[in-house]
């Protein structure tokens, strides 16, 4: 049996799902809370801090991700004030100076309405999202993979980097990672770097509707609950 | 010793180890925590009982092994009753004369006996030592009183009462209030009120419930709860039962950090001996109280300081903090409502249980009520521990118990906190030993450590060094934390290396604000903070680096020159000699040269010169 | 005291997983470091899927992954002995080694490791070596004692050699 709460978000109350977090519920409602390491069907860590709303608490808002965030009788939740954009788009510039190499993070980039990167690009190819790491665990429970070593060492890895044979190759931690979705032109050699933006995409006109679900390419190729 | 079976048994065994002591006429107290040790305190204490064996004194003549007395500096430290007498810097060969003058006859001797600095006098007594004098040391007095391998030393010394006054005359209820009402506020670095953070666990759903001492301590330049918890175990065991009573836990852990092994050594014989009394396990004292207590220890993790890290690590796992939308005083430890809190708090319990709430609301100021005890490090005279009443103007404990600055130099900050701290600038000095106030100048109290800096000190590099360590100890799991500290300290190393540019501090500054609003948990929220009070208080030292290539303070090695004073070199050859790197020459007796294409700054040349010949330009 | 085996550390541990950062403390204290063989069998011993015990391994910093040497340099990089010049000690000893920090010297004889704050803060700067503490350091001093090591070591080895 389903129990029902009302939430307040960005102003429109809405019937919730009692145990739902906030992020799924936003996403279900049609408006857009960018994210990157949640994926419907996995738990959630609120790893990548995209998916950032304030939650108003006694008259203060509390900056907490939705993803790890469950629905609430009464609660009062702003997913795009100035400051959760301002906040948003700096972490999705961290992310694409650390990884421009992938459409998906370029057009998240996009999203969060990232306009110039001043950092020095990077070249890596991983950002640590853990959507391999947890579908290996949670849909295989093989564990094939984990993260490895800690702060700056922290890496995806087989235990002593050698694939065990309870690896079946099924493909999944590859169909989930936002890398493999590389830039329209081509991967980017190193010292090339730079910020997309040049495609046709809905993304664009996104940009002054930022809270507003456009259905786009990115969330159907990325497994965005909105799609599911 | 058998166990005891109620707080009559209890009260007897008391009596009965004060009798047995009552014909110990001198005691001597020897330090033996951490840093005496790392002067030869093991050597003295063996030198010390031999030559009492060897007088026949040691039936008449008490040798206390301590924890740690808190003047590290001056290490090793001794203090023998009656008479106060304290001593440092002693070395076994001082012995004979100790026990044959000192202890047998009462006199003193002059050339161990402190010497004040600024006087030039020697001073008898450990209470008018002038860093003693302004310290108000409630806990770290306890210190000097007991074997922290010894329980019979802790009863002997009035330990467990306020257990048995919990056990006989206070309902649950009325421990939380008192708690609530002393106005104690978590030493760890948080500052939440313990009262309140008891009676939300006390009141969450569920019957397994939990007590935890974070004895972690990673703060560099922190060492107050190894101080603690090395010295006396037992007053920080007493806490938690006094806790674990007042919520309703039967189950504590002290998690103690894996770099500090005689802490984990002595908190276990501690538990070892507390279980042998009866005083752990089941039914204690006669009561309907069962609590047991198991060590622990951390793998070498700062962020393991965290409390969901460290209630993971407890688990088995790793270090990883998790977001705390519902608090861990609700789901903390197996998911059950825990409560975890400092060394140092557990530690205040016992005495506002035996003196009452206002007698611990009597001391500090309006929001920060007690005794804190600060580790006083870095570039001062005095170093070691100390203990003041919150309220303390910070010059009073820099000056006056630290003894000012080293060498003649100036003293220009002082870095509070740790890593999540700041620096607070010479010209805050007056400011108070106060949570808020600190906290509001943008370098809170943290934990407890307070690092003198001085003029050859450069504040950029300070920020660089905290920003390495925390890149060094985050788990690396969320995006601001892993990716936001890396940025900035990039943007720093280029500051430090002359690469330096204008519209770098804006960038550092909104990263940093970025950083400290969205990271997941407490490591990566005040990573920014001494970036943010250095850039504060200090910016001018940051616009040197930038706009002239200049390192005021002459730290950072791309910006600096080692030179030889012609007028000060004596051409004796040491330094050439010492270079490694064959970057020195220079004839006999005449002023010799480094040539700054070979030079690699390491330092050893201005390490062994005798003549303060070599400078930094 | 002879190391224990790994049967032993397990004793009383077995299909208790959360013990896993115990048992491998046990283990870096015997054998110097925790080697493949040692993980799987602490894997299987306490019911802890591989992938964890290599993710706890390499996460804290007491463990290491590979042997160490036999003279352990440890270099306290704590704020009051940063603040004391800490970092010439660390360049000191990585240069005059020629090993990076956390690194094994090819011979086998030394290695360095780094920790963050040993608790002796008002005796800083601290090395330690094989777990004996060398306070108030300073390049020249940390030089001379990496010599008198390296001195000895050779000593000791053409002693072994003359045997």
């Amino acid at each position: 049996m389903l129990q029902y709460v009302n939430v307040s978000i960005d102003g429109a109350i809405i019937r919730a799902v009692k145990g739902n977090s906030v992020l799924d519920t936003a996403i279900e409602y049609g408006i857009c809370i960018p994210h990157l390491c949640h994926v419907p069907y996995l738990s959630d860590i609120g790893a990548c801090r995209l998916c950032i709303v304030e939650h108003v608490v006694n008259g203060r808002s509390e900056i907490t991700t939705s993803c790890t965030l469950n629905v609430e009788e009464g609660m009062v939740i702003l997913t795009n004030t100035d400051k959760i954009r301002k906040l948003r788009r700096n972490i999705a510039e961290l992310l694409v100076a650390q990884a421009p190499n992938s459409r998906a993070i370029q057009d998240i980039a996009l999203r969060c309405g990232v306009k110039e990167v001043r950092y020095p690009f990077r070249n890596e190819d991983c950002v640590l999202c853990g959507r391999c790491v947890r579908v290996c665990a949670e849909v295989w429970k093989a564990q094939a993979i984990g993260f490895v070593g800690r702060g700056k060492d922290r890496h995806v890895d087989y235990p002593f980097g050698v694939r065990p044979d309870f690896c079946k190759q099924c493909g999944s931690c590859i169909q989930l990672c936002p890398m493999t979705i590389t830039p329209c032109d081509g991967p980017m050699k190193p010292g090339e770097e730079r910020l997309c933006g040049k495609c046709e995409s809905q993304l664009m006109i996104a940009d002054q509707t930022p809270d507003h679900c456009v259905w786009c390419k990115l969330g159907e190729g990325f497994g965005c609950g909105r799609y599911v | 010793m058998s166990r005891l079976n109620s707080s009559r048994e209890l009260e007897h065994l008391r009596e009965r180890l004060r009798e047995q002591r009552q014909n110990i006429a001198t005691t001597v107290m020897v330090c033996g925590g951490t840093g005496c040790r790392a002067s030869g305190s093991s050597a003295v204490i063996d030198a010390i009982r031999d030559e009492l064996s060897r007088q026949g004194l040691d039936l008449s003549v008490r040798l206390c092994v301590t924890g740690c007395h808190g003047f590290c500096e001056q290490g090793p430290v001794m203090i023998i009753e009656p008479g106060n007498v304290f001593y440092c810097h002693v070395s076994p060969e001082d012995a004979f004369e100790i026990v044959s003058q000192t202890v047998m006859k009462g006199e003193v001797i002059e050339r161990l006996l402190y010497t004040d600095p600024v006087s030039g006098e020697r001073v008898q007594t450990e209470s008018e030592i002038p860093f003693y004098r302004a310290q108000d040391r409630q806990l770290l007095s306890q210190n000097l009183m007991v074997d922290p391998c010894s329980i019979e030393d802790y009863i002997v010394a009035g330990g467990y009462s306020a257990l048995t006054k919990v056990l006989n005359a206070m309902a649950p209820e009325e421990i939380i209030k008192e708690v609530k009402s002393s106005g104690l506020r978590g030493r760890g670095g948080g500052g939440f009120p313990t009262g309140r953070k008891w009676s939300e666990c006390q009141e969450a759903p569920g019957d397994e419930k939990y007590v935890v001492c974070n004895a972690d301590e990673g703060d560099p330049g922190a060492y107050m709860d190894r101080c603690v918890l090395e010295g006396n175990p037992h007053l920080v065991l007493e806490g938690m039962m006094i806790g674990a009573w007042a919520i309703g836990a039967w189950k504590g852990y002290v998690y103690v950090r894996n770099e500090y092994p005689l802490a984990v050594k002595h908190s276990r014989i501690a538990v070892e001996q507390a279980r042998e009394l009866g005083l752990l396990g089941d039914n204690i004292l006669g009561s309907s109280f069962s609590f047991d207590v198991d060590i622990a220890r951390g793998g070498g993790a700062f962020v393991c300081g965290e409390s969901t890290a460290l209630m993971a690590s407890i688990e088995g796992k790793v270090g990883e903090p998790r977001p705390k939308d519902v608090h861990t005083v609700v789901d903390g430890l197996y998911h059950k409502p825990t409560t975890l809190n400092n060394v140092e708090t557990w530690a205040n319990v016992p005495s506002i249980i035996l003196n009452g709430s206002s007698w611990f609301a009597s001391k500090g100021t309006q929001g920060s009520k007690g005794t804190k005890i600060l580790a006083l490090t870095g570039r001062i005279k005095n170093t070691g521990l100390v203990e003041v009443a919150m309220g303390t103007p910070v010059r009073t404990v820099v000056f006056d118990i630290g003894g000012g600055a080293l060498d003649g130099k100036q003293v220009k900050a002082v870095q509070t906190g740790g890593p999540s701290g700041g620096c607070l600038p010479v010209d805050k000095f007056d400011l108070p030993i106060d949570f808020d106030v600190l906290s509001e100048a943008g370098s809170m109290m943290g934990s407890g450590g307070m690092v003198v800096m001085d003029e050859e000190t450069c504040m950029v590099d300070v920020a660089k060094y905290f920003l390495t360590f925390l890149q060094d100890e985050s788990c690396g799991k969320c995006v601001p934390c892993r990716l936001g500290i890396d940025r900035m300290l990039e943007i720093i190393t280029d500051i430090t290396e002359g690469r330096g540019r204008p519209e770098q501090l804006d960038l550092l500054e909104e990263l940093a604000d970025t950083v400290s609003q969205t990271a997941l948990c407490g490591l990566g929220k005040t990573a920014p903070n001494p970036v943010l009070t250095t850039l504060r208080y200090f910016r001018s030292e940051y616009e040197a680096h930038i706009n002239e290539k200049r390192c005021p303070a002459g730290v950072c090695k791309a910006l600096i020159t080692y030179l030889i004073d012609p007028d000060k070199c004596t051409g004796c050859g040491v330094c050439l000699r010492a270079c490694v790197h064959g970057a020195i020459t220079g004839g006999k007796k005449q002023a010799h040269v480094i040539d700054a294409q070979l030079c690699q700054k390491c330092g050893i040349c201005r390490s062994e010169c005798r003549f303060d010949a070599i400078r930094v330009a | 005291m002879p190391p224990q085996t790994l049967d032993q550390i397990l004793e009383g541990r077995r299909s208790q997983p959360g013990q896993l950062i115990e048992v491998l403390q046990d283990v870096q204290e015997n054998h110097g470091y925790i080697s493949e063989e040692a993980m799987q069998a602490v894997s299987r011993g306490l019911g802890v899927p591989l992938m964890e015990v290599y993710r706890v391994a390499s996460f804290y910093k007491a463990f290491r992954l590979h042997p160490s040497g036999k003279n352990v340099l440890t270099m306290c990089m704590g704020t009051a002995c940063h603040v004391r010049g800490a970092r010439l000690l660390l360049d000191q000893a990585t240069g005059q080694l020629g090993v990076k920090p956390g690194g094994v010297t090819p011979d086998g004889l030394f290695s360095v490791e780094r920790v963050n704050c040993l608790g002796a803060c008002a005796l800083g700067p601290v090395v330690t070596v094989n777990g004996s503490y060398y306070h108030h350091m300073t390049p020249g001093k940390l030089r001379k004692l990496i010599e008198t090591l390296s001195r000895q070591e050779t000593e000791d080895s053409q002693n072994v050699q003359a045997e």
